[in-house]
Formats: C-alpha cells, structure tokens, sequence
C-alpha cells in the first residue's frame, strides 16, 4: 500500500488522486456499451429517413431543417416551462417545507406511527403505476368526476369545468396532476440528507431561541444543499423528457394545448414509423437537456468548493 | 459503527457546511431574552400544524381510494353508481379473475427479478463510481459527472430502436437479463450523479484518518464511506426499486414473450383496443400497486429513517 | 443515534443479497429459450378480448385447429393492440416472430410491414383456399397492398374474416318518452336532434379524444358524397378541403355544436366514456363502430334499443376488420393457412355473427339474434353497393392525431375554417409526395 506513506500529500491534493480508476471502470463501461452507443446510433439515424427497419437512407440535415419549421414541434416546447414547473419547481419548494415539518416539528412531539404514515402516504403516488395514476385522474377530473361532483356539492357548482378537455385549464389540470405525482420524490430525498444534520445544531438553535422559520432558512435548507442541487437537476430532466405522464392523462390533447416533445417524437418513432424524423426530435433534446444540466453542475460545483 | 479510525464520531458526521450555518445561528442566539417566550408558543402551534400536514396528506392519498373501491365493485354497481361512489358489496371476484387472466404469478416473479436485479447493478455501480468521483476527486472528475448526466438524459423513446439492434446482434433481446442490464445502467447514471453529490460534502478528516491508519481504499470505501452512506443509499434502493417495477416503454419493446413480461405489462392486456372494462382496470390497477405497498411497508424504516434521526433528542 | 441504522443497513444487505441471487437466476434463465418437445408448435398471437366475439371465436377456431391438428401444440398468446403497434416491426424482424398474428389493416401498420418485407405474400395462397371469392372487391381493399404499402394494391398482404362500420346505436325508450320517431333519412336525423336539444337533451354521446368525434366530421362528409370522392381521397391524393363535401362537414358540425347536438364537455372524453354515458342513457343517439355492439349488448340492461346504419348516408366509414397476417420469419405457414381456413368456416362465421360481431362470409340466416341480424344485413348492402368508405385518418400514416387535434379545437370553439386548414396541411404533404 504506497499510500500508507504518503497519505497527507494524497488528501491534500484531491484532484490528482490516484487508486480510484479501477472502480470507476465498470460503470464507465457499461455506460459506454449501454448508453453511449444507443446515444451514437441515435444521432445517426436523425440524419437518415428510415422506416426502422430495411436500410436508412442518407438524408443530411434534412430533418433537422424540418424540425426548425415544424410548428409542433416548437408548439411542444411551449408547454416544457409549465412542465418543469410542476415537476421541479413546485415539488422541490413544497417537498422542503414538508420535511422540515416533519423532520423539525411533527417528528418531535407526535407519535412515530403518525409520522410515518404522513410520509407513506405523500410517497404513494410514486409508488402508483403511471397507467393507474392516469386512469385514477381521469375519471376524477373527467366532467362528471369527482372534481365537479365536489365543487356541486359544496355549493360552488358554478366553479365546474372541463378540467382535462379545456384548451386553457388542460396544462394546469396536467401540473396538479404532475405535482401530485412527484412530491414524494424530494420529500423521501430530503429526509433523508437531514439526518446528516447534527441534531445538536437544532439544540443549539432552540437553546438561542430561533423560531422554525429561522431554523428552516438558516439551517435545513442550507444543509440539503447537495440533495436540493440532485432534486432540481434529474426532475427538471425528467420533466424536459416527460412522456408517460402526458400520454396516458390527455394524449398531448387538446388540440396540442398539452404536447411535449418526448411524445411528438414517440409519436414519429411509433405512430408515424418516421425514425429518422424522431431521431432528430431525439437529438434535439438531449443536447438541450444536456446544456443545461451542464450550466446547474457548473453552478453546483462552484458552490462546493465555495463550502 | 464499527469504525476504526481514532477520531471517527459516534453518530452522524459533521454538518457540511458549518461556516455558513453556524455562524448565522449564532447570530440569530444573540437575543437570549426571547427564549421563555418562543419556548412556551410552540406546543401551541404544534397541533393545528400537525391537523393541518394530515389532513392535507388525507386529501392527498385521497384519489387512490377510487381505485380500491371500484376495483371491488360488480360491473352492474360501477354502471349504476359510477366510479365514485362507495361498493354496494365488496366483491373479490374480479380481483382473483383478473389474476389468471394475466398470469399474475409469473409476473409477480419476473418483476421481482428484475427488479432486485436492477437494484443491485444500479447501487453497486453508483457507488463504486462515486467513490471515484466524490471521495477520490479522480482527475477530469467533472467531466465525467457530466458525462454521467448526460447519458441519463437521451429520452427513451430514442433508445427504442439502438438498443433493439444491438440487443438483437448479441442476443439479448427478449431475455430478462439483458433488460435489467440496460436499465440497472441507466439508473447507475443517476444514482451516480445523487452519491457524488452527497459524498461532496463527505468529512474529509475521516478519510485523512484512515490514510493515517494505513487503511486502503478498499477498506475505506467498506469501512467508512459505506457505513456513513446507508441513509441515501438505502432511499436509492427504494427509488431503483420503485422505478424499476413501473417503467413501461423499455420491457414493452424488449420483454416480447408472455413468460418474460412484468407486472404492469401483463396487466396492460385488459386494456383493448375498443373495450376496456373499468372495473378490471381498477382490479389490475391494485393488483399492480400491492406489491409495490407490501414492499415500501418493509422498507418502511428506510425512509423513516429521515424522520426518527430528528426525533431522537 | 447509532441504533436506529442497523436495522436499515440489514435490510439494504438483504436487499442486496436477494438482488445478487435473483441476477444469477436471471442469467441462467436467459440462456434457455422454450424447449420444443418432439412435435411441431404453432404460434398465434391476437390482441382481441377474450371475452368478447372476436376472442370467443378465434379460441373456438384454435380448439377445432388443435382437433384436426393432434400433433401440434398451439402456443396461443395475448397481445394488446399498443404493444403490437409500437414492437410489431422489431419482433417480425427478429427469432421471436410468431407464426401466426392479428395486425391492424392500414398503411401505417399492414402496409409498412408488407413494405419491410416482413409479411408472407398471401396472393396465390388467397387464390388456391378461395379466401378471395369470400371476400369481394370492397371488402379486401384493406387486406390488398402495393409495393410501397399502400392500400388497395394487388397483391395479398392478410386475411380478413370480420368486417366493421360505423352505424347508429339509438335508445328506443328515450325516442318514445319524447314522441321522436327514429330517423330514416339525414332530414329526419336532424329533425329528431332538434326536438331532443328543445327538450333539454343532448341527442348525441360524443368522444373528442378518441375515434369517435373524427367518424363524425367524415360521416357528414360522406352524406354529401359518392364512391368517387372516397376513392380520390383515399388512394389519390386528390381532395378539396374546400370543397362541399368537406365544408358541409365542417360547418354542420360547428352548426350542431353551437345548437347543443354534441355534448360540449364530451371534448376530453375517450370511447369508452361515450359508450358508458349512452349505456346510462344519458343520450338517445351514438354513432359508432359495430366494435362497440358486443359491449353494449352485455351492458345495458335497462331500456330497449336498436342498431342501425347511419340513415343519412349511403356510405359510411367501414371496412374490413383487422387481418391475420403471416410473418416471413413464420416457421409454420401451411399450418398458418390451415387456421385461417378455419376461421373462415361456416362454423366460425356463424359464432362470429352470434356474438355480435359481422362476420364476412355468412348466410344472414344462421344469426338468431335480430338486432345482430340488423347489423348484419347493413354491413352486407354497404358491401354490396360498395359503401364501405374506409376512414378519415387512412391517408397518411400519423394523420389520426392531426384528426383528433383538429376536431378537438372545432369542439372548443374554434372556425370550420381553421378544422379544414388543420386537416389540409399533412394531406397536401401526402399528395405532394404521391407525385
């Protein structure tokens, strides 16, 4: 073991760290092989017309001009910023105020066979097969589903509407529904980055008289630091790739009021048997997704090495 | 814990980012005269609170109950009463015809194969790779956390026809084996990028301990990173899991045999082209989540974990 | 703060641990694919209800192909429809195509994979088992394909043994609580709408997301139209959006809407919505497929009703049902003939007819039921004069989202106008492409 006499000047130089290639090659490995190479052929297909079967044929950029003006297309890409919205943005505030609650506040004081319902059921919807949570929906907020009957029976039949079949309403009824879905999600990974937080931090903060408030923004959020910057980065990827979601609540209906690109470019693959066409729509995608992915690990990592 | 290291602390690590937090607990510690009376307002608080996280959490859980309730309705009672309204009977008929109809058993096995599978490549991988990025801070390690990124972000749909030709080249199309591969992969991307995050703010003076101890990265990583990774890896176990039992694209095109297909596949049978009958929808629907449920019941201190951490004074 | 982590870290090694066992079971079951015994097996797969016409008969038909056939073993598997849609080309492409299967008619389905060299030219074979005098002209325009895959070609891509159309179901009861005659003509349609909408009821069960609203746009086209106009704008490429036929279709239907005809939230509804508010007798009148009879005939319990075709038109959207289909990679092709013949007796036809749906080669006689004789009878006239009009979306493969997009926005509020400019766009393309 070199390392053994030359510890210090290891740790102190983290970058040029040696000893580690051998665990990081498998799973480049198998990333390569798994990933990578569909990732290749992807970006070759988007510059053929092929039917995904038989010989692609050469096409050039030719989908890719078509792409530019196909209103769809960028019709989809509207609809991406309500998407984020109910994936990312809205589950990742709403989930760290609720596992502050409960970590910081319910957990103390009320039984834990509550506390651990309250958790199992903010994370069920995750738990739920897409198919089901889409069919669940639907009969609860088709015109005469649950929604509606409510709103009628509190007396506020006024409020009723078409929740998944009106051009306005669909994307929002769409973003309940997402969020709904995804708040488990951050929930589970924020309780669990709060357990590295030394109780005795809390204690001190009590002992001095914070309010939870005060705990909340000066300790608990700046503490989930790491688990906030992973929650943010995969759903918003997740969102910018949305497609089960979409496909069996509203079918990118009405109209298109609901389109998202991953479901045009499902469409093309499957309905449409345009493979190089969804190839394009593909590629598009991810070199967007990945620019921005690339701009949230710049950000996070200019705020670990500022810790 | 079984730590050798001299310094190693008894339970959780040092906060990551003590400048920062402590310092402005500090400050906010100045105004001693304040704590009789934050004292004494907080247990008034803590009911409505606790009132209103459940019954918000009620509302919440509140939809699943549609599928349960019609899943045990006769089709007659669901047309009469439509979906909403409560069985007038509760009737397990549906539930167990539902069961053969699909094959549930066989199902039920290979999900769990798979799954399992995929839980076990995806953490073991992960953690291999973010030990070599997050602990050992490889050269050119943001790049290859880019990388990981990136793979994870092709849609799916793209990879359809890929993986089908290369699949079909070495014969792992329609096998079990091959799908939970390329998916354990995918998912390693993403818990990659979670553990390196995490293992980013991982207490440095542990490790240099364990350097001084002569200990090596083998016995690091078994000793040291893992024990103090349980909580997040065990949450990627569930999610891995979780995730795993519902996708839905990838086994689509590559389970094709009846003897390979998972759980949410066989059940999708119900589904016609015209018919669909709602009551066996729900019964398919619920026989489909009960595994995931009886599974996140075990699981149950996983996540708990969170929670009781805070509650322990 | 130690002890709560054992118990976590056990299960996780536990987890694992059964992860580790299960993946080398996997391993080892990937390796052994279904072991043949010493005969021959035969494999089908449909993705049709088991419970319904099509299932019951097609088991009966693997029951009597098991009796004559003792010495193969039939693997029978079921499918569903969205499963073929998407992998048919990829498992037709590869060691795991059955022998026999269902697949949908239509450009983008049968006709790309015939076009891929992935289906068994069926012509001679058509020829030899009399399969082409069984069904006509009309009727196997949907099984004939060209070289390209498009429809209406002379060469044989499938075998057809069902046939479908849009007809209209109509709720007695409600026609007599009202005093409204049943119609027998467009005039008198729109007159029986009108007085239901006075009365308060929405006459017509409507599905925006689904099939349904779009079989209404070109149902009203086709009362305007003839056998020419179907064929231009199925095969040709040639039709005038702003034409009669299209115009009166698009502005009827903006007529009826704004007077209440169509349920205006019916605009996110899928079939099976509008199948169950008709069931529930929410509304007098609904078109659609003959797809739906064999549900309905199960369901509806409470009030008398009828189904017939469509009073205002002598065409209507229809055409042959789906297709058996061999695979080139079938192992089994004589075996593949033998259960289609099957599915073609007497025998078959008649269970097809019994349980609701429309069999193509049947004496009206041997069906005992009379409303499903009814259905039977007017698919048989439509065939006769060919009536049978294909569907709106069959151009262009994709088309049917531009159609359910488009009819969407009309059922919100949007302009004829704009439902034809909707529609026109892709077809120019397609004609464009046609040369």
């Amino acid at each position: 073991m070199t390392q053994k006499t030359l510890p210090q000047r290891l740790w102190r130089r983290p970058t040029a760290a040696r000893g580690y290639g051998g665990y990081l090659a498998p799973g480049l490995l198998l990333c390569l092989l798994f990933l990578v190479v569909p990732l290749a052929m992807t970006i070759g297909y988007s510059f053929t017309t092929w039917q995904g079967i038989g010989d692609p044929e050469w096409a050039g950029l030719d989908n890719y001009t078509r792409l530019l003006e196909d209103d769809t297309f960028w019709a989809s890409f509207r609809n991406i910023g309500f998407i984020i919205l109910g994936m990312a943005v809205v589950p990742t505030l709403l989930g760290l105020m609720l596992a502050a609650v409960l970590f910081d506040h319910i957990a103390k004081r009320a039984p834990a066979a509550l506390v651990n319902g309250l958790r199992s059921g903010l994370y069920l919807p995750q738990v739920i097969p897409v198919a089901v949570t889409g069919l669940m929906w639907g009969w609860i907020l088709a015109p005469q589903g649950a929604v509606n009957d409510l709103l009628e029976a509190v007396g506020l039949g006024g409020l009723t509407q078409n929740w998944l079949g009106d051009r306005d309403l669909a994307l929002w009824s769409v973003l309940a529904v997402l969020v709904w879905m995804q708040l488990g999600y951050p929930l589970v990974l924020f309780l669990a980055g709060l357990q590295r937080i030394d109780p005795e931090l809390y204690e001190a903060a009590d002992l001095d008289g914070a309010s939870w408030f005060q705990r909340f923004t000066r300790i608990t959020a700046p503490l989930l630091r790491p688990e906030l910057y992973v929650v943010l980065v995969t759903t918003t990827i997740a969102g910018l790739k949305v497609f089960a979601q979409i496909y069996v609540l509203t079918g990118g209906g009405p109209g298109d009021a609901t389109l998202v690109p991953s479901y045009f470019a499902y469409q093309n693959f499957f309905e449409r048997a345009d493979v190089g066409y969804g190839s394009a729509i593909s590629t598009v995608m991810t070199v967007m997704v990945m620019a921005i992915a690339a701009v949230f690990l710049f950000r996070q990592n200019s705020d670990d090495r500022g810790m | 814990m079984t730590l050798t290291t001299p310094e190693a602390p008894a339970g959780l690590p040092a906060p990551t980012t003590p400048g920062r937090g402590r310092g402005r607990s500090r400050r906010a510690g100045r105004a001693d005269t304040r704590l009789p009376r934050a004292r004494a307002r907080r247990p008034l608080l803590f009911w409505p609170v606790t009132a209103a996280v459940t019954a918000f959490v009620l509302a919440f859980v509140a939809p699943f109950l549609v599928i349960v309730t019609n899943a045990f309705k006769t089709s007659a009672d669901y047309r009469n009463n439509g979906p909403l309204s409560w069985p007038e009977e509760w009737n397990w008929d549906i539930l167990a015809d539902v069961w053969e109809r699909v094959g549930f058993t066989q199902k039920l096995v290979n999900s769990v194969q798979i799954s399992l599978g995929v839980v076990l490549i995806a953490v073991v991988l992960a953690l291999f790779n973010a030990y070599a990025l997050g602990i050992g801070r490889v050269r050119w390690r943001n790049a290859f956390l880019v990388f990981f990124l990136a793979v994870n972000v092709l849609p799916q749909e793209g990879m359809v026809y890929p993986v089908y030709y290369v699949f079909r080249e070495v014969g792992l199309y329609d096998t079990k084996l091959g799908y939970t591969l390329l998916i354990g992969v995918v998912y390693s991307a993403f818990g990659t990028y979670l553990l390196t995050s995490v293992f980013a703010g991982f207490p440095r003076e542990l490790l240099e301990a364990a350097a001084l101890d002569g200990a090596s990265r083998w016995t690091t990583l078994w000793r040291i990173v893992l024990p103090m990774s349980w909580p997040t890896l065990s949450v990627m176990c569930v999610f891995f899991f979780v995730w795993s039992w519902n996708e839905f694209l990838m086994p689509l095109v590559l389970l094709i045999s009846g003897e390979n297909q998972t759980v949410p596949l066989g059940l999708s049978v119900l589904q016609g082209q015209y018919s669909s009958d709602p009551t066996a929808m729900s019964a398919a629907a619920l026989l489909g989540v009960v595994p995931m449920i009886a599974f996140f019941l075990v699981f149950q201190r996983t996540l708990t974990r969170g929670i009781s951490a805070g509650a322990v004074k | 703060m130690t002890l709560p982590r054992i118990p976590t870290r056990r299960s996780v090694r536990a987890a694992l641990a059964a992860a580790a066992a299960t993946l080398s079971l996997l391993a080892a079951s990937g390796c052994g694919g279904s072991g043949d015994g010493g005969g021959q097996t035969f494999t089908i797969w449909h993705y049709e209800d088991p419970e319904g016409a099509l299932g019951t008969a097609w088991q009966a038909a693997i029951e009597e192909f098991e009796r004559t056939h003792p010495d193969v073993t039939v693997e029978f598997e079921l499918r569903t429809f969205d499963q073929m849609q998407q992998t048919s080309g990829m498992v037709l492409n590869s060691d795991e195509a059955p022998d026999l299967m269902e697949y949908n008619k239509g450009n983008a389905t049968a006709g790309l994979l015939s076009s891929q060299g992935l289906l068994t030219d069926l012509t001679e074979v058509a020829q030899e088992r009399g399969w082409a005098d069984m069904l006509g002209e009309n009727l196997s325009t949907a099984a004939r394909y060209d070289d390209s895959g498009r429809m209406g070609g002379d060469r044989w891509y499938g075998i057809p043994n069902y046939g479908e159309y849009v007809l209209m179901y109509y709720n007695q009861d409600m026609f007599e609580e009202y005093g409204i005659e049943v119609p027998t003509d467009q005039a008198s349609f729109e007159t029986a709408l009108r007085r239901f909408a006075d009365e308060g009821v929405t006459p017509i069960a409507n599905a925006g997301n689904d099939h349904p609203a779009q079989h209404w746009l070109y149902l009203l086209a086709l009362t305007q139209a003839d056998q020419e106009w179907v064929e231009n704008y199925q095969f040709r490429g040639e039709t005038d959006f702003g034409g009669p036929e299209w115009t009166y279709a698009a502005e009827t239907y903006r007529e009826w809407l704004d007077r209440g005809y169509f349920a205006e939230d019916s605009v996110g509804l899928v079939g099976n919505d509008m199948t169950e508010s008709f069931v529930a007798g929410e509304h007098p009148i609904m078109v659609g497929g003959n797809w739906w009879y064999g549900g309905l005939a199960d369901d509806i319990r409470d009030f008398e009703w009828g189904a017939l075709p469509y009073p205002g038109s002598e065409l209507a959207p229809g055409s042959a049902g789906n297709l058996w289909v061999v695979p080139a990679r079938s192992q089994q092709q004589e075996l593949a003939y033998d259960f289609i013949d099957i599915t073609m007796s007497p025998e078959i036809q008649a269970l097809l007819g019994n349980e609701g749906s429309v069999p193509v080669s049947v004496d009206p006689a041997d069906i005992e039921d009379e409303r499903a004789r009814d259905v039977i009878t007017g698919f048989q006239s439509l065939e006769e004069n060919n009536g049978l009009a294909l569907y709106a979306d069959w151009p262009i493969a994709g088309y049917y989202d531009t159609y359910v997009a488009a009819v969407q926005n009309l059922m919100n509020g949007a302009r004829p106008e704009d439902l034809l400019d909707e529609i026109a766009g892709p077809y120019e393309e397609f004609a464009a492409s046609l040369g």
